[in-house]
């Protein structure tokens, strides 16, 4: 039944807006001809199944962001309306409910999806339906620039808040090699994981610039049972660093694994050492490892103070780097309507001034400030963090981007 | 609600917005008439998902590298399929029942673990982009297709094979004693039910921007054993019903999409035990009169006590 | 190398107790019992959850989980399996019968986050977490240059017990004889006067609460609680190994999870990770093709 409802209050909008003054619509960036409009949003998430434990800290920071908008005046006098739907972390079902969404609603741009299996998916949907869609925490490869989609390459109304891991493993590993200058490395990697194996090619692209020679690449299976054998032939090389580039449990287990067999080096991993899930898990085996990130807890500038707290006080738990990445999303893409010129008539126009304005933005977010780069990709500081040993992380330094 | 609201109201729309799961409807049905071939001849197999990925593959790989129409891949795809079911079937048909079904999560789960995920030309464990993909047009191959097999297979079950087949299924040994050519009968409806999978897999990449061996794991071919199951093995449109039901079903039910497995599993014991011929076919419910049920009560259907 | 011939051990015992379950089943019932795999997880899941969630100390809740097991076990077959024998349906209806079950019991899991119908059991979805630190000792000892784990020597240590203990009461005890004796023939015992109906529900009380602790070892061990440690990890292992040691036959799921832990662990430094999952499935159909009723197996029950 919501879907209706803004369908109609733009309806209603549109008649008021007619009645009024007559010169109020048009190419002036005149603000009262966004009021009483309805911006709306389409969320694409994995609220259940396996991509289950990333789609609701997504939602709930988008669900912040909306509320904060709406209440301090709303974008231009307009409401933001954000439509969450669940994908189940399928790929089929994440494009049958991105399909219908997108023809169904008067949505002027998606968000998501959480998994990048599904998003191969939806991606090129959205593309070939000239929808912007910002993906919020999907980090691997085959996002931006290239989406996919064969008839337009580069992607032209695909972009992402989720800082890639193209970027951020070889800015770890540069910060690492200048502190303590390893010389050889072992990677771990699961390679019936796309996230992991691309995670994988980039540290085999990246360690040679830095005098890392990497000694092997191990291979195993994601949904591997006992990790000694892995480990052990990893251990067994004596490198100066693991490198480790899973997901999910994956990473815990393998340093509490190395740390048993005896392993007293440095892991350096992605996105997946990023959570505070991971950290706890990994305990005191994991104190030290060290990854680039997105965003950082305890960064005190406002944008991201500001944020924290009102998370906490709303939803009583600290945030995670998925809760930054969709609030950071939401703010994008109301800086972006409020500089866009809406009609709210024209949707499809308005899709394209939308995607228009999101290349220029340029916002304190609490990832810090935020660009796109010129193929919508991440522009922003990237945070390099340690896990500390008890669940939580300390922040190593910063990479300003070039 | 809304999703049956808008189907009768707005046509148009509705199929504007579901021809993803229309698409995905279509290729499940035939997937799930690939295996009701082989369960009309008695053999329980599940390795369709297999060669799912056989045909899917094929045909993304060759139109990655060859310059051959789409339709030329899809064929291409689905004839290797049916080759591979072939060389598969040899080792495999002499074997009965649970082993059988042993055997073939065995051959799919070799070949993806095994072939795919280590032979570079798959894009191993990150799958292939699909450069054929087109999942606005790529709807109607599947609507032709579907009939069409439908019928196919239909007439198939009415011939002498379909006749063969039923008596295989109901006593082997009879079969055999009575001239039938038993070997050569499940090696036909082994085949058939590849040639069928190979060519799902192929259609289904022709709506999937990218193929990758996750969808073609043992799951897989357990979600399309439910849709035969639960619709019916009796008749063709057994599988196709079962396939339209519960591929749509979290479209449908949308706040109960977390849920969904759960119903998959409570559906399949229900129908099971209760209806084991499927939502599709004649018969009523098989329901066991409970010993404290009174002897007179009666129950519809075949009442089968163990008293 | 001595290192990976000792994991090998490790998960080799682990298999054979998934298995010795699955084949107790197989050749008591004639059924494959595809939710054992998911007894299997609940074992870890309950565990964990009496642990973490509850403060249970950790030996009770293992016993209590071991216990929840058992009685899935007669779950499994009040509701999937006796109905089916009452109306002599084919048993390929007991094996979709089972898989449904399966379903059910890993969605549940999978649900369960804070603030739905099952968070009392479960809270962390899809995640996979481990025992808390502390919640059990695990020493390890470093002896000539090997790592040996305390928890892993526990979980061998009990794994071989349970075998002796179970051989023994299949041989010696007047249970275990009626077990063997409607393995042999269901209609003879009957007509010896066993009550079969409940050896079977006897037989599934037991293979499950096995499969439970053999669930929670594995947990405990490889630190890796999640709803799906039944489907990924062991499911079809404990089929490959049930068929490689004979489908029915005790001694063969023993010898069958070492043999399977070995051959694993020698394709892995070998030939690297996922060629050693492929083996596992090669020597299944291999075994199938030229040996189906494997290394022990005797119990060869075709329909015809």
């Amino acid at each position: 039944m919501r879907m209706r409802l803004p369908g109609i209050t733009v309806a209603v909008a549109l008649v008021l807006a007619a009645c009024g003054s007559a010169t109020s619509g048009g190419t002036s960036t005149s603000s009262s001809s966004y009021q009483g409009k309805t911006i709306n949003l389409g969320a694409i998430l994995s609220l259940t199944g396996a991509g289950g434990v990333y789609g609701p800290s997504s939602r709930k920071g988008m669900d912040l962001a909306v509320e904060k908008i709406n209440n301090s005046g709303g974008v231009n006098g307009a409401k933001l309306a954000l439509d969450t739907e669940d994908d189940a972390s399928d790929k089929a079902q994440s494009a049958q409910v991105a399909q219908r969404l997108i023809q169904q609603g008067q949505l002027l741009a998606l968000l998501g999806p959480t998994l990048s299996n599904s998003a191969v998916a939806v991606h090129p949907l959205a593309e070939s339906f000239k929808i912007p869609i910002l993906a919020v925490s999907t980090t691997g490869i085959h996002i931006v620039p290239d989406c996919n989609y064969p008839k337009t390459d580069p992607c032209k109304y695909v972009f992402r808040d989720s800082l890639g891991e193209e970027a951020a493993i070889p800015a770890n590993i540069k910060v690492y090699s200048q502190k303590a200058h390893p010389k050889t490395g072992v990677l771990l990697v699961a390679n019936d994981d796309k996230f992991s194996s691309d995670g994988g090619k980039i540290v085999q692209g990246a360690v040679g610039q830095y005098g890392i020679q990497l000694l092997d690449t191990v291979q195993f299976s994601k949904t591997t049972a006992d990790f000694a054998p892995p480990v052990t032939r990893a251990v067994q090389k004596n490198p100066d660093v693991i490198f480790i580039t899973s997901l999910g449990g994956i990473p815990a287990k393998i340093m509490i694994e190395a740390r048993k067999q005896g392993f007293t080096g440095q892991f350096l991993g992605g996105n997946g050492f990023n959570t505070a899930v991971v950290s706890k898990q990994a305990g005191a085996a994991g104190k030290g490892a060290q990854s680039g990130s997105g965003w950082y807890i305890n960064n005190t500038f406002p944008s991201n103070a500001a944020f924290v707290k009102a998370y906490r006080d709303k939803y009583g738990s600290d945030p995670d780097q998925f809760a930054a990445q969709g609030y950071a999303g939401i703010l994008i893409l109301a800086d972006s309507a409020k500089r866009a010129n809406l009609t709210f008539t024209d949707t499809a126009g308005d899709r394209t001034r939308l995607r228009d304005a999101m290349e220029k933005v340029n916002i304190d977010t609490p990832l810090g400030r935020f660009q796109f780069t010129s193929t919508h990709d991440v522009k922003q500081t990237i945070w390099i963090i340690q896990m500390d040993g008890a669940g939580g992380f300390t922040l190593v330094t910063s990479v300003s981007p070039s | 609600m809304d999703f049956f609201i808008q189907l009768f109201t707005d046509p148009v729309l509705f199929y504007n917005s579901h021809e993803l799961l229309i698409a995905q409807v279509g290729v499940n049905s035939i997937l799930a008439i690939s295996l009701f071939v082989t369960f009309y001849s008695g053999q329980l197999t599940l390795a369709n998902a297999g060669f799912m990925a056989v045909g899917a593959y094929t045909t993304v790989i060759m139109s990655l590298y060859l310059p051959l129409p789409l339709p030329v891949d899809i064929l291409v795809g689905t004839l290797l399929a049916g080759a591979v079911g072939f060389l598969v079937g040899l080792p495999v048909l002499r074997l009965r029942g649970i082993f059988l079904a042993i055997a073939t999560i065995g051959f799919v789960e070799a070949l993806r673990l095994g072939v795919i995920l280590n032979v570079p030309i798959t894009g191993e464990g990150q799958g292939l982009k699909n450069p054929g993909a087109d999942p606005l047009g790529g709807i109607v191959p599947i609507l032709v297709s579907l009939p069409i097999i439908a019928y196919l297979v239909w007439r198939l079950t009415r011939a002498k094979v379909g006749h063969a087949w039923a008596a295989i299924r109901e006593d082997e040994l009879a079969a055999s004693s009575n001239g039938i050519n038993v070997p050569l009968y499940k090696m036909i409806a082994f085949v058939i039910g590849a040639l069928l999978a190979g060519y799902a897999g192929a259609l289904e990449t022709h709506i999937n921007f990218f193929v990758d061996p996750t969808e073609y794991s043992v799951t897989r071919a357990i979600q399309i054993l439910t849709f035969a199951v639960a619709g019916g093995t009796t008749n063709v449109l057994g599988p196709i019903v079962g396939a339209l039901f519960l591929t749509s079903l979290p479209e449908i039910i949308r706040q109960a999409s977390a849920y969904r497995d759960v119903v998959n599993g409570v559906i399949l014991i229900l129908v099971i035990i209760f209806r084991p011929q499927g939502i599709v076919a004649g018969g009523g419910l098989a329901i066991n009169r409970p010993r404290w049920w009174p002897q007179n009560w009666r129950l519809r259907g075949r009442a089968a006590s163990a008293n | 190398m001595t290192q990976q011939l000792l994991n090998a051990i490790f998960i080799g015992s682990i298999y054979a107790l998934f298995a010795v379950g699955y084949t107790l089943v197989f050749g008591v019932l004639d059924v494959l019992n595809l939710a054992h795999s998911a007894v299997f997880m609940l074992g870890a899941v309950i565990t964990y959850s009496l642990v973490a969630l509850h403060g249970v100390p950790f030996i009770f809740a293992a016993l209590v989980a071991v216990l929840v097991c058992g009685l899935l076990g007669l779950v499994i077959e009040f509701v999937a399996l006796r109905p089916l024998r009452r109306r002599n349906a084919p048993p390929i209806s007991a094996l979709i019968s089972t898989i449904g079950l399966a379903l059910i019991f890993v969605a549940i899991v999978e649900q369960a986050t804070p603030g739905t119908l099952f968070s009392w059991l479960w809270q962390d979805g899809a995640n996979s977490v481990r025992f808390p630190t502390g919640a059990v000792p695990n020493p390890t000892y470093h002896v000539a240059g090997l790592t040996l784990e305390g928890t892993k020597l526990g979980i061998l240590a009990t794994s071989v017990v349970l075998m002796l203990v179970l051989g023994y009461v299949i041989r010696f005890t007047q249970v275990g004889r009626a077990l063997r004796a409607v393995a042999e023939n269901r209609r003879a015992a009957t007509l010896l006067g066993i009550d079969v109906d409940r050896i079977f529900a006897s037989t599934l009380f037991l293979s499950s609460a096995l499969g439970g602790l053999a669930g929670l070892l594995f947990g405990l061990a490889l630190s890796d609680i999640s709803p799906y440690i039944g489907r990924d990890q062991v499911e079809l292992k404990g089929l490959a190994v049930i068929v490689l040691g004979g489908m029915g036959s005790i001694p063969g799921a023993v010898v069958g999870g070492y043999l399977l832990g070995l051959i694993e662990v020698l394709a892995f430094v070998r030939f690297g990770s996922n060629v050693e999952a492929g083996v596992a499935f090669a020597a299944l159909f291999l075994m199938l093709v030229l040996r189906p009723q494997g290394l022990f197996g005797a119990r060869l029950k075709e329909r015809l």
